[in-house]
This record gives C-alpha cells, sequence and structure tokens, in this order.
C-alpha cells in the first residue's frame, strides 16, 4: 500500500513542520530553547513505544541506551571524530544496537514481563557503572560542539526537530510495511504471528534493535543540547518515568510522542511556575499511566479518535462483483500433499492423539470431523509445530517436517487458521493479508477480498465484525497460496447462509488456488458442501475416513456424534 | 581464604534480604498473579515510617510495630488499585501497571522523606552473634536469613497444605471462576497484598542501615528481589530463598573485590541474565487458542 504510507507520512511530516516553525517565528528564544527539548524527549519515546506500545514487550532502561549514545557521542567529540555531530549521533545509536540485542535475546522465549525484569537490572547496572565515571570532556570544559550548520537556540532546534521528523517518516513507512505488521501481530499473539510466517525472535529483536538505536540518536542529540551530561540525565528514575509517560501519552504514535514530550519537559516548568515541587510530576504521570491502562486508551489513542470524529477516515471502496484479477492457481507437486503418518500426542496421561494416520491429497479438501475433545485441534497444532515434541512424523510433499518451528512450517507450505480469530485490531484488512501472504500484487490483493466477500483493503480491522474477520482469516491463509492449508472451525460463530456460502467458497480453495484443505468443521452442511473426502476423530483416533455420504451414514460415527445408537440410517 | 570469607559473609544479611524480597515476589505472583515492581518500594514506606517515628522520639518496638503496619497499609492499596481495576487484566499490563506505579510511589516517598537528607536508621539488631572460622557473622545476617528460611517453609506450607493456600491457588489461575465458587476473591487477594507489605516492610528495616539508605535506593532493591524470584522460576520459594542468598553473597565478593567495588549493582543484572538464558532454552507458546 504505498500510497497510503505515503499520505500518512507526508502528513505525519508537515504537521510537525508546521508547527516547528510556528514556534521558529513566534516565539522568543528563551521558550524556543525551553521547547528543544520536547522533541528530544519525543525521539526517545518514539523508541519507546515501538518496543512497548507496538511490540507489547516492557522495556524500563530507555534512557540507559539514550545514555550509551549520549556517551558514545561524548567520546567522538573529545576525540574530535571527523564528521560532527550528525555522524556522532548515528555512531551512538549504532552503539546502543548490539546492547539492545543483548538485552532483548533472554527475553525472546517469553512475554513482555521477563523484558521489564531485564531492562529493570540493566538500568539499575548502567546506573552504577553511570555513576562512576564522568561524561568526556567535562572535567576539561569541552563540551559536545554543535553542527555550524544548526548553532544556537534557533538552529539547534532546528536540527532537532529535523531529526524527529525523520525518525517519525521512517517509523510510518515501517509500521506499515510487513516488518511493522509483524510487531504487532506478535504483540497480539505470538502464535498467530508464527503461524503467518513471522518469525517471533526476528520481530521482537528487529524492534529492540531499532528502539536502541532510536534511544542512542536521542541522547546524542540531548549531548548536543546540553554540551555536557551527568549520570542523573540517564538514571532508572528517568527511564520509568519515561515508560510511565510513554504508557500515559501512547508514544507509538507520533502525536502521542509529542504530547509526552510535552507532558515530561513542561510539566515541571509549569510546576515550577506554580510553586509546586517538580517531583509531583512523576506522581501525576504514574497516575496518569495507571489510568491509560485500565481503560486501555491512551491520550494519543483518544486524539486520534476525536480527530477522526471530526474529520472521518476515508474508507475504502467496498469490493462487489465477481472475482476479478485473481491470478491462475498455483501448481504445487501433486500426489499427497499431506501425511500424517503414526502421530502421538500426550498431555501428561491423557492420549490426545493415539497413532493417527491421515492424508491429504494434493488438489483436495479433506474433512475432519468429530465430537468435541476427539483431538482435531491437537492435530492442527502437531501439524503446525506448537508442540515440542510429539511421536510419528508430518510430511509435506513426501519431505519430514520433525525439527522445524511453527514458523518454518508456516513458510514451507503449511498454513492454519485459529478457531477465534487472532487479528491484530490494529491492522488494516490490507496489511493484514500482505503479512499473511507476504509480496502479493494489489489486483491479488483485492481479487481475494472480492472473492470471500471481504471489504476493501484500507478499511481498519478493528471496524469489522466478528463474522467477517472469520473471512479475513481464510483470506490470509489462501493469499499465501500454500500446498496446504488447515482450517480450523471457520464457520464457528456465522449464520447458516454465511456458512453455506462459505463452503462454497473453501470447496474453490484447490481450484482457484492450488491448495490442498484440510477443513476442521461441526456444520455438516458446510462439510458436505466443500470436502470431497472426510476423516472421523473420536477419542484421538481416526475411526472412519472416505466419501461424505458414506462415512456420515456409518453407526459408528453417529454413536460418535449423537452418543446414541442411531435407530434409523439417517444421513 | 579469609579474605573472600568475610565479605562473602559480609553480604549474607542483604541476600537474607534479598531471599525474604523474592519469596514475597513469588508469593504475590503465585497468589495474585502480578508481577509486582512496587514490592520493594512497599517495604520502603514501612520502613520510612518506622525511621519518622524514632526520629521523633518514639521508642523502637512501638515504632517497629506501627512501621510494619504501614507497609500492610500501603500494600493494600498497591492491592487495591490492581484487584479493583485490573482483576481480569493480562499478565503483562499488571506488571506494567506496577512499574507506572513504583516511579509515582519513588516520586512521593523521595518528596515526603526529604530526598538524599539523610536519616538516622535505628539497628534493630546489632552485634555480633558469633565468629565461624575468623569470621564475625552478626546477629543482623542471622535473623534475615532465618527469617528468609522460615517465611519460604511458611510459605510452602501455607499454600501446599491450607485450605486458603488452595483457594488462592484457585483465585490466581482463574479469578472468576474462583469468584464462581463463591471465594471471596477481593479479600483474600488484599490479604495478599497486606502480608506481603508488611514482611516487606520488616526485611527492609534490618537492611535499612546497611545500605544508602535514601527512599529511592531501597525501592529499587526490586532488582535483586526479581532476580532472586527469576531463580526460582516465579515458582519454586526454595530456589527462590537460595538465589537471593547467593546474590547477597556475591555481591559482598565482589565489592569486596578492588576493580569491583563500582560494579556491585551489575550482580543481579548478570544473574538475571544467565537465568533467563539459561531457563529459557526450550520454545513456548502464550496461552493457547
Amino acid at each position: 500500500m504505498p500510497h497510503a504510507s505515503t499520505r500518512a507520512a507526508l502528513s505525519t511530516a508537515i504537521s510537525i513542520a508546521v508547527v516547528a516553525a510556528l514556534i521558529y517565528f513566534l516565539l522568543p528564544k528563551y521558550w524556543v530553547y525551553i521547547i528543544t527539548p520536547v522533541f528530544i524527549v519525543g525521539v526517545t519515546l518514539q523508541s519507546l513505544g515501538l518496543v512497548t506500545g507496538r511490540t507489547g514487550m516492557i522495556s524500563l532502561a530507555q534512557m540507559s541506551f539514550a545514555g550509551v549514545g549520549a556517551w558514545v557521542t561524548g567520546y567522538l567529540n573529545v576525540a574530535q571524530f571527523p564528521g560532527g555531530l550528525i555522524v556522532w549521533m548515528i555512531i551512538g545509536g549504532l552503539a546502543a544496537v548490539p546492547v539492545g540485542i543483548a538485552i532483548g535475546l533472554p527475553a525472546l522465549r517469553l512475554r513482555g514481563i521477563n523484558l521489564a525484569i531485564v531492562t529493570l537490572g540493566f538500568a539499575a547496572a548502567f546506573d552504577s557503572v553511570l555513576g562512576t565515571i564522568t561524561y568526556p570532556g567535562q572535567t576539561a570544559f569541552i563540551k559536545v560542539a554543535q553542527p555550524a550548520w544548526f548553532k544556537g537556540d534557533y538552529g539547534y532546534f532546528t536540527l532537532v526537530v529535523l531529526v524527529y521528523i525523520t525518525i517519525a517518516v521512517a517509523l510510518e513507512y515501517i509500521s506499515r510495511s510487513r516488518l511493522g505488521a509483524s510487531w504487532l501481530a506478535v504483540r497480539h499473539s505470538e502464535r498467530a504471528a508464527a503461524a503467518l510466517g513471522v518469525s517471533v525472535p526476528k520481530a521482537k529483536l528487529s524492534a529492540f534493535a531499532l528502539s536502541a538505536f532510536i534511544a542512542g540518536v536521542s541522547g546524542g542529540l540531548l549531548a548536543g543540547y546540553l554540551g555536557t551530561l551527568v549520570a542523573d540525565n540517564f538514571n532508572m528514575m528517568q527511564s520509568l518515568a519515561l515508560f510511565a509517560v510513554a504508557t500515559m501519552a501512547g508514544a507509538h504514535l507520533t502525536q502521542g510522542a509529542i504530547i509526552g514530550g510535552v507532558l515530561i519537559t513542561l510539566f515541571p516548568e509549569l510546576l515550577r511556575r506554580l510553586n509546586l515541587p517538580q517531583d509531583v510530576g512523576s506522581v501525576f504521570f504514574a497516575l496518569g499511566a495507571v489510568q491509560a491502562l485500565s481503560t486501555g486508551e491512551t491520550i494519543g489513542e483518544t486524539w486520534a479518535r476525536l480527530f477522526r470524529k471530526v474529520v472521518p477516515r476515508r474508507k475504502g471502496a467496498d469490493l462487489t462483483g465477481a472475482a476479478k484479477g485473481l491470478a491462475p492457481a498455483t501448481k504445487h507437486a501433486t500426489g499427497i500433499a499431506l501425511e500424517v503418518k503414526d502421530v502421538t500426542v500426550r498431555y501428561g496421561n491423557v492420549v490426545a492423539l493415539d497413532d493417527v494416520n491421515l492424508t491429504v491429497p494434493a488438489g483436495k479438501v479433506v474433512g475432519l470431523i468429530g465430537p468435541n475433545g476427539a483431538g482435531k485441534s491437537t492435530m492442527v497444532d502437531a501439524i503446525t509445530g506448537f508442540f515440542p515434541s510429539y511421536k510419528g512424523s508430518v510430511l509435506l510433499n513426501g519431505t519430514a517436517l520433525e525439527g522445524k518451528s511453527a514458523t518454518a512450517r508456516a513458510l514451507l507450505g503449511i498454513r492454519r487458521t485459529w478457531q477465534t480469530t487472532r487479528i491484530a485490531a490494529e491492522l488494516t484488512v490490507g496489511e493484514y493479508i500482505r503479512l499473511a501472504a507476504g509480496p502479493i500484487s494489489h489486483t491479488e490483493l483485492t481479487a481475494v477480498l472480492d472473492w470471500i466477500g471481504c471489504p476493501g483493503p484500507d478499511t481498519p480491522i478493528a471496524s469489522v465484525d466478528a463474522g467477517t474477520r472469520r473471512l479475513l482469516d481464510v483470506a490470509g491463509v489462501v493469499a499465501a497460496r500454500p500446498p496446504v492449508i488447515l482450517l480450523d472451525e471457520p464457520a464457528a460463530g456465522q449464520s447458516y447462509a454465511e456458512a453455506i456460502r462459505l463452503g462454497a467458497r473453501i470447496a474453490e480453495i484447490p481450484e482457484k488456488f492450488g491448495s490442498a484443505v484440510l477443513l476442521i468443521e461441526h456444520d455438516m452442511d458446510l462439510v458436505r458442501r466443500a470436502c470431497s473426502s472426510i476423516a472421523v476423530f473420536d477419542f484421538g483416533r481416526v475411526i472412519a475416513s472416505g466419501p461424505p455420504q458414506l462415512v456420515l451414514a456409518l453407526p459408528v460415527v453417529q454413536k460418535a456424534y449423537m452418543g446414541i445408537e442411531p435407530e434409523g440410517a439417517v444421513a | 581464604m579469609n579474605s573472600l570469607l568475610t565479605p562473602a559473609v559480609a553480604g549474607l544479611s542483604a541476600g537474607g534480604a534479598y531471599a525474604i524480597l523474592g519469596v514475597c515476589a513469588i508469593f504475590t505472583y503465585r497468589l495474585v498473579a502480578v508481577v509486582n515492581f512496587t514490592g520493594a518500594a512497599i517495604g520502603a514506606a514501612g520502613t520510612f515510617v518506622m525511621v519518622a517515628l524514632t526520629e521523633h522520639g518514639m521508642p523502637l518496638f512501638p515504632a517497629v510495630i506501627i512501621g510494619i503496619l504501614a507497609g500492610a497499609l500501603v500494600g493494600v492499596m498497591i492491592g487495591g488499585v490492581m484487584t479493583k481495576w485490573f482483576s481480569g487484566a493480562s499478565a503483562t499490563t499488571k506488571a506494567a501497571v506496577t512499574a507506572a506505579l513504583l516511579v509515582g510511589i519513588i516520586a512521593l516517598g523521595l518528596r515526603l522523606t526529604g530526598g538524599q537528607r539523610p536519616h538516622l536508621f535505628p539497628d534493630l539488631v546489632s552485634g555480633s552473634a558469633f565468629r565461624f572460622a575468623g569470621v564475625e557473622v552478626t546477629w543482623g545476617s542471622l535473623l534475615t536469613v532465618t527469617l528468609a528460611v522460615g517465611l519460604t517453609i511458611a510459605s510452602d506450607l501455607f499454600l501446599a497444605r491450607t485450605r486458603t493456600g488452595l483457594q488462592m491457588r484457585a483465585l490466581s489461575e482463574r479469578p472468576m471462576a474462583a469468584e464462581l465458587i463463591g471465594i471471596r476473591v477481593r479479600v483474600l487477594a488484599l490479604a495478599v497484598w497486606g502480608i506481603m507489605g508488611a514482611v516487606t516492610a520488616f526485611a527492609m528495616m534490618i537492611i535499612a542501615p546497611l545500605r544508602s539508605p535514601d527512599f529511592m535506593s531501597l525501592s529499587l532493591l526490586v532488582v535483586p528481589a526479581l532476580a532472586a524470584a527469576l531463580i526460582g522460576a516465579f515458582r519454586s520459594f526454595r530456589a527462590a530463598l537460595l538465589g537471593g542468598v547467593l546474590i547477597g553473597i556475591v555481591e559482598g565478593m565482589v565489592s569486596a573485590l578492588e576493580f569491583g567495588a563500582r560494579f556491585r549493582g551489575v550482580v543481579p543484572f548478570l544473574v538475571i541474565l544467565i537465568v533467563l538464558l539459561w531457563s529459557q532454552r526450550g520454545a513456548r507458546w502464550d496461552a493457547a487458542r
């Protein structure tokens, strides 16, 4: 969606530039000096918004990363490294990256809390080390030199705003790219992200590395602003306060980062003028953060919502009409697409799957039915790699998948949907499909959406109802055109008419997209309509398989479903 | 030999305190499902109430009691926030709330206690208990370690053997389900917060004289406390006990080294790093379905 991201980036850049120009031309020197840190802190807040707001990991050491950048800048200044402040702060940012990755590594496998503990520990450790070393050049009274073009209060303000805009625009682009969508997906559900072929560690580490870089740059900016620094500029309290403000203001949004910058910079100034103690500010930030967490809406989001009330977001055109522009079906290997061989899964003493054998031929839709608790979803989890271990083997086009992660299996071509939809609500329909499908043309994208009956690509997911989101799940997996698709109860929560329609669409998948489908479903009308053969599960075993009409008529199947011996032959 | 043993033993009282804080962190996590960043700050609040009272001439014993009660009260207040607004929230959100509250409590605490202004911290217990291999073991370290061991055993027994312990486990796993089967969720949760507040307050009183005794430094003892809790994987009280004591001892030894004094604060971080790298070799996924 290059148009939308360019539009968003432009509007961000222009609105900040306008605000900055007003400040530059209307306000006296003193105020420009006071306001400059709003944007410096804004840069730091953007770095925090990236990890915490977008990726959902709590970082309590953001000022320590800034400290790394600031100190490196200081050393380069004293060493008179060529290139001046702009080069120094970029190097400072780069220096913070390995630190960020090193701290992100131990927190990869578990969710946000561990990272919070690691980063708090790092902030404490950094504090105690930084407390013992003075800022480079401090004892010799060497100040960090501002670049020749951006000297003085007005000049430096311009530089800071330019850096802010550059980073905001870059983040705007990244957030609408597949990488940015993968961060949101990881935040929303790591399993679902992995099932889309997103590498969870890569998504987390990239967010953390980029965040550390931006924080490091902000440290360099601060060094140029103040000339010399002390350890207290970067202590734990600063990091914690920054976290509270980011949580309160919504630092993942550019307006949120600026609001946060205003709060951190100007609130103490306001308190000072009111003759109130300045540390009351932190208490206020803490309360604001708790309030934002309890309502689930940050100040930045409130503003965006109110803004959208006044200026409604342009709604993407709804798609109607027959699927045009759908590329011809992908040619996958013929024969058996997916084979499950003697797979056994145990939860402790409970045998969830007991020596299960199942095949899905290429180009066919196979139904998997059975009462609740029969092991159907366990089967999907095993095939897609969400169990650390199971007995037996899963083969994709004859190749065993054992030892491959969920992400790797998704990339090899086994895609799945979930019983409950797990799409991050912050995405748009188009962004989600792009995340699921990878590189995909705009024509193809709209054609897929049109085929299944989803709204246009610019529609925000948040405005899409639950039933349509289920369709979107299916749209995502078919758009990826993998050899094998596993649909876990796609019609759950759909009305009868919708389910019938969905059944017809699922039956078309092999012909239109070239994928084989394993369909788990309770809706027998849908199953009959879509499947060319079915397998019946009960207590973790396959109790019957074959063509739908024959299998559904078997007494053993009816007993499994109804719990009684059937009196007559009911289809 | 003594050059290492002396500082190791010197780190014992801090280690005992870390162990107590770590056990409390696990207790809070297992019973009310909150990774609590304010744990040490709650204790610091109680400690400073005690100090304020003794500075105004109150005898030590009643001041300690009131300080412990104050710790319990602050604990209950934070617990009130958590149970009222965040009982259904995710673990990450709850942790974020306590991290945000930590900022506010520290700021408020620094204001009320006059920032870095030194206070006179009375030694609750002083003097040497006995000599071991030529090294003085103080009553303070003996008391914290004993208290830590006692707390560990008591926590284990409470959770495993008592009916209330069982109810509390139900509460932390599924608060809604626990409420539906008639457990008085809120009262129990607040009781946990209160008890944790009281215990941490007492632990902090013992180690406060050994630290740079300002409100912020004491509050940030939550770092070694959480490191100890991580060693116990937020499950095992005994592992956290060992971990806490170990961190204290290593810290003591590091600060005795000539070049190491400035790196004492790095020890908990390294412990956290190593423990996490070790414990997370296998893949894990967030909640199923």
